[in-house]
């Protein structure tokens, strides 16, 4: 098929020698913390008031409506209030912010929880009240994902971790393999699929062994993929790994699928009782002196993570919560590491020199998406509102693959999103 | 400090469009060296020079309209020239044409290459043609005259293959073929054609490089000299060419320098990969069609000019998804390919064999004094018979039409007795002793009122010839001169 379409992917630079192999850095606990009181996608309301005591575990907020995913506290200490503060989505959200009394003292959040014995009904209502959203990203709210499953042959769970610079995915897996493999078989019983497979990219070659020993005797089998990009996009994933397309969600391939992180974090909510407190995330990039992985709780300022990562190496650098591709350039080091982060890239803040397009159609061939990105551009320069809906745009899901591989450097993908902007306010009047 | 922000991705690859030109530039400099090599070795010195002048004067001409169009669009010259990349368009300009294209007229279409068939687009990235075969289809139509006849090489494989009709049965391809070395040779590149479309070997390892290099689509290259190959193998087997016809449809002319570097031309070919496909296998079939039914001596030009019109109706029939769409747009290629490649086969396979008639030697002039004509092309031979000091009988033999043309074993040397007067050196009579040469024709110069025509002549006289049978004529003033330089001694 790729003799039509072309690969679709195209293999990174991926850098990942810069943390890798590299000790964790447990961050020391900053004196103040704000937890963004949007989880995922939805918005709670903070169950604790200014001067109340909290301590590590405590139930901080609740979302209202049914995208339920409850945050908790990382810390002890007094809550100060609810501040406006510029998040990772470049918006001002609420944060709750607390002063850390560095004691440590912690309560249950909830009782530890044996999947086994459980019931698949019990081990959904877990997921959704430890707080179980996706952590690759997309913040995902884990119980909805496997509220009615159907048909489902295949559970996987990926840790593929296709971004460049980061590794966050691959130490935490690394050091947890027996929070993941509990995490994993829970998820695998809320799948109801007869098997599971978790995705590795083909060079990692120690992390492949650790799995490999982890899932010896269980119905989740260890399967490589090629070291590309986006290998571990849902539908890229499910592609390599089954043959299969699907058109809405990966259900209707059969397929249901996960983050390895969340699954470490739920691994470690059923047998340790924490909620997600803490994250693994990769401070990483050219732009940054000592590039660590850091251990560090939820609500940390980035610039807490960049000054213990030994500062930026440039007067004028990219703060990128993520990785390069997909992340977002932050203007600013107030925001905060939120359950789904789980890197920051610091570069240095290059020109690249743009002619013009050459129409050689790489962006064509390496989208994974199937679209012509060169196509759209034309088409979004002269506002052509029927040739953008019959190039179907909205199938883009911004992966940065056409500006990455675009030999005259021209900002492709955001040709693509003037075109979905467009196109939206086009449907809307 | 500053943080500043970009949209994302913030990561690019290291290939650059400056760098696909710089290994364009690379490959295009191998192909010109090998020309270099090629004309100065087998045609001396001044030849290989020409091609230098030639490509230096062409890419010199593109930086200097580039320069002037960077003025006249006030950015900085040299900014202009970087980002225009014409030099590309005069180098494959100078390799597609012939040795005896004045470098006049070659800067003259550099020239109308670049300005028309690019920058009044919007300069590159912007034009509907490929510019080096615009350029060239300006050579071929308005400077056909200026050809220089200082630089003349043998005849070309496409021309002297259009002479034949384009095909040929299997023994007449092999002698045919010899006079480029074989096949073998005509792969490696070591014959007469356009400057830089012979080494298959070379252009063939350019190719790879620059696929290699991620710098051109190898579907391209691959689809286009494939269906080339395809259609003409078919259209072999149909006039029971053999299976070299296929082959050597693709060695000759500019099929692989236009596979890999004219039809490869991103600017001017579709975007999606099933349009791309169709463009390769329309420009082959086209190709095909204009090289062995057209006038011209090749097809590759044209068709890729041809093609590149249909540009924008291939991008539009593929728009869309290509996943989601997948079976309609391989369906649509295949229908397609398939028709196009049939089209060519039907039309291709209505030619028909020449009958090809060496073009004749030319026989020594018959002008001036008989003693000053030089007949040293017919192999006189001369036996005294016998002579008593007044008269003396020769009996003479030389080469005529049939011999001097290598027309085949019916003919032969033609024979005559001339009798002289020694004291006079003048000749009293010349008879018919053998006639080699072609009966109906040559013999209107061995009748008696012709050799009747020869009584009295001496080496000063001048003789007649007789209109329409020129070699034969020749030969028998060639056998009277022998005769008289001998009665002479």
């Amino acid at each position: 098929m790729s003799f039509l379409t072309g690969p679709m992917h195209h293999h990174l630079e991926g850098h990942k020698d810069l943390t890798a192999h590299k000790d964790v850095l447990i961050l020391e606990e900053p004196d103040d913390l704000y937890i963004p009181l949007v989880n995922g996608r939805a918005s709670c309301t903070p169950l604790v008031q200014p001067g109340d005591e909290v301590k590590v575990g405590t139930k901080l907020g609740e979302p209202v409506d049914h995208w339920y995913v409850p945050v908790f506290s990382p810390v002890s200490g007094t809550v100060v209030g609810v501040e406006k503060r510029m998040s990772a989505i470049l918006k001002p959200t609420d944060h709750l912010h607390i002063k850390n009394d560095h004691k440590g003292t912690s309560v249950r959040a909830f009782e530890p929880f044996d999947y086994e014995s459980a019931t698949r009904e019990e081990v959904l209502e877990f997921t959704k009240n430890a707080g179980m959203l996706g952590l690759g990203g997309a913040g995902f709210p884990t119980f909805m994902k496997y509220s009615k499953p159907e048909n489902i042959d295949l559970f996987i769970i990926n840790a593929v971790e296709c971004e460049p610079y980061l590794t966050a995915d691959y130490r935490n897996s690394m050091e947890n393999a027996s929070l993941m493999k509990a995490g994993a078989l829970a998820l695998l019983k809320l799948s109801t699929a007869p098997k599971g497979a978790i995705a590795v990219k083909e060079d990692k070659h120690d992390l492949i062994d650790v799995l490999n020993k982890t899932f010896a005797g269980t119905p989740i089998e260890v399967k490589t993929v090629k070291d590309i990009y986006p290998a571990g996009w849902e539908r890229t994933l499910v592609y390599l790994l089954t043959g299969r397309r699907y058109d809405r969600l990966p259900a209707e391939a059969g397929c249901i699928l996960n983050n390895v992180s969340t699954c470490i974090a739920l691994g470690d909510a059923m047998i340790n009782g924490k909620p997600i407190t803490h994250k693994y995330v990769t401070v990483s990039g050219d732009g940054v002196k000592d590039p660590h992985n850091v251990y560090c709780p939820v609500g940390t300022p980035s610039a807490t993570l960049i000054k213990a990562c030994g500062g930026y190496t440039a007067e004028d650098c990219l703060l990128i919560a993520g990785g390069p591709m997909m992340g977002r350039a932050i203007p600013n080091e107030v925001f905060v590491i939120g359950p789904a982060n789980n890197g920051l890239t610091v570069l240095q803040n290059k020109e690249y020199k743009t002619v013009k397009c050459l129409r050689c159609g790489r962006c064509t061939e390496t989208c994974p998406s199937g679209l012509e990105p060169v196509r759209i551009n034309q088409y979004e320069k002269i506002k052509d509102l029927d040739a953008l809906k019959k190039l179907d745009i909205m199938s883009c899901i911004e992966c940065g693959m056409c500006t990455y591989i675009c030999p005259s450097n021209i900002d492709v993908t955001e040709g693509i999103r003037r075109a979905k902007r467009y196109l939206t306010l086009q449907a809307k009047k | 400090m500053k943080l500043t922000f970009k949209p994302s991705p913030n990561y690019r690859s290291s290939q650059t469009t400056t760098g696909i030109m710089f290994d364009l530039t690379v490959c295009l400099l191998a192909v010109t060296v090998f020309s270099v090599l090629y004309y100065g070795v087998n045609y001396g010195a001044s030849y290989g020079l020409r091609v230098v002048i030639m490509m230096v004067s062409a890419v010199i001409t593109s930086l200097i309209v580039d320069a002037i169009w960077a003025k006249i669009q006030k950015i900085d010259i040299k900014e202009g020239i970087l980002s225009s990349y014409s030099w590309i368009t005069a180098m494959i300009l100078t390799l597609i044409i012939q040795i005896d294209v004045s470098p006049y007229a070659l800067c003259v279409a550099t020239v109308i290459a670049i300005v028309f068939g690019k920058l009044v687009f919007g300069g590159f990235g912007q034009n509907i043609f490929n510019p080096a075969a615009f350029g060239a289809a300006v050579i071929m139509s308005s400077f056909a005259a200026t050809k220089s006849a200082d630089f003349v090489t043998a005849a070309t494989p496409t021309t002297t293959a259009a002479a034949y009709g384009w095909i040929m049965n299997t023994e007449t391809f092999g002698s045919y073929v010899t006079q480029y070395g074989g096949l073998g040779k005509m792969l490696l590149g070591w014959y007469p054609s356009s400057l830089g479309s012979t080494s298959a070997v070379l252009i063939a390892l350019c190719g790879v490089y620059l696929v290699w290099r991620k710098d051109i689509d190898w579907r391209l290259p691959v689809c286009y000299i494939g269906s080339v190959f395809l259609i003409t193998t078919i259209i072999g087997l149909i006039k029971g060419a053999g299976l070299w016809y296929g082959v050597f449809n693709v060695l000759a002319g500019g099929v692989m320098l236009g596979g890999v570097f004219m039809v490869t031309d991103p600017v001017t070919n579709p975007v999606s990969i099933p349009g791309r496909i169709i463009f390769a296998v329309g420009c082959a079939a086209l190709t095909v069609i204009i090289r062995l039914k057209a006038n011209f001596p090749d097809g590759v030009l044209f068709s890729i000019l041809l093609m590149n019109m249909m540009t924008p109706a291939i991008d539009k029939m593929f728009d869309g998804n290509q996943i989601k769409n997948a079976a309609d747009f391989r369906n649509k290629t295949i229908i397609c390919s398939a028709l196009l490649a049939l089209v060519s086969v039907l039309v291709g396979s209505t030619v028909q064999a020449k009958e090809v008639v060496p073009e004749p030697a030319a026989p020594a002039a018959v002008e001036g004094s008989l003693g000053s004509i030089d007949f040293s092309a017919n192999n006189v031979e001369v036996t005294e018979v016998s002579n008593d000091g007044k008269t003396a009988v020769y009996s003479c033999s030389a080469d005529g039409f049939g011999l001097m043309n290598n027309m085949g074993a019916e003919y032969g040397r033609n024979e005559v007795t001339v009798t002289v007067d020694v004291a006079k050196g003048s000749v009293v009579s010349v008879a018919l002793d053998n006639f080699g040469d072609t009966a109906g024709i040559g013999d209107t110069a061995t009748s008696d009122d012709a050799l009747a025509g020869y009584a009295g002549k001496t080496l000063n006289d001048s003789v007649d010839t007789v209109a329409g049978a020129t070699f034969t004529s020749g030969s028998v003033a060639a056998m009277v001169q022998a005769a008289l330089e001998a009665a002479a001694k």
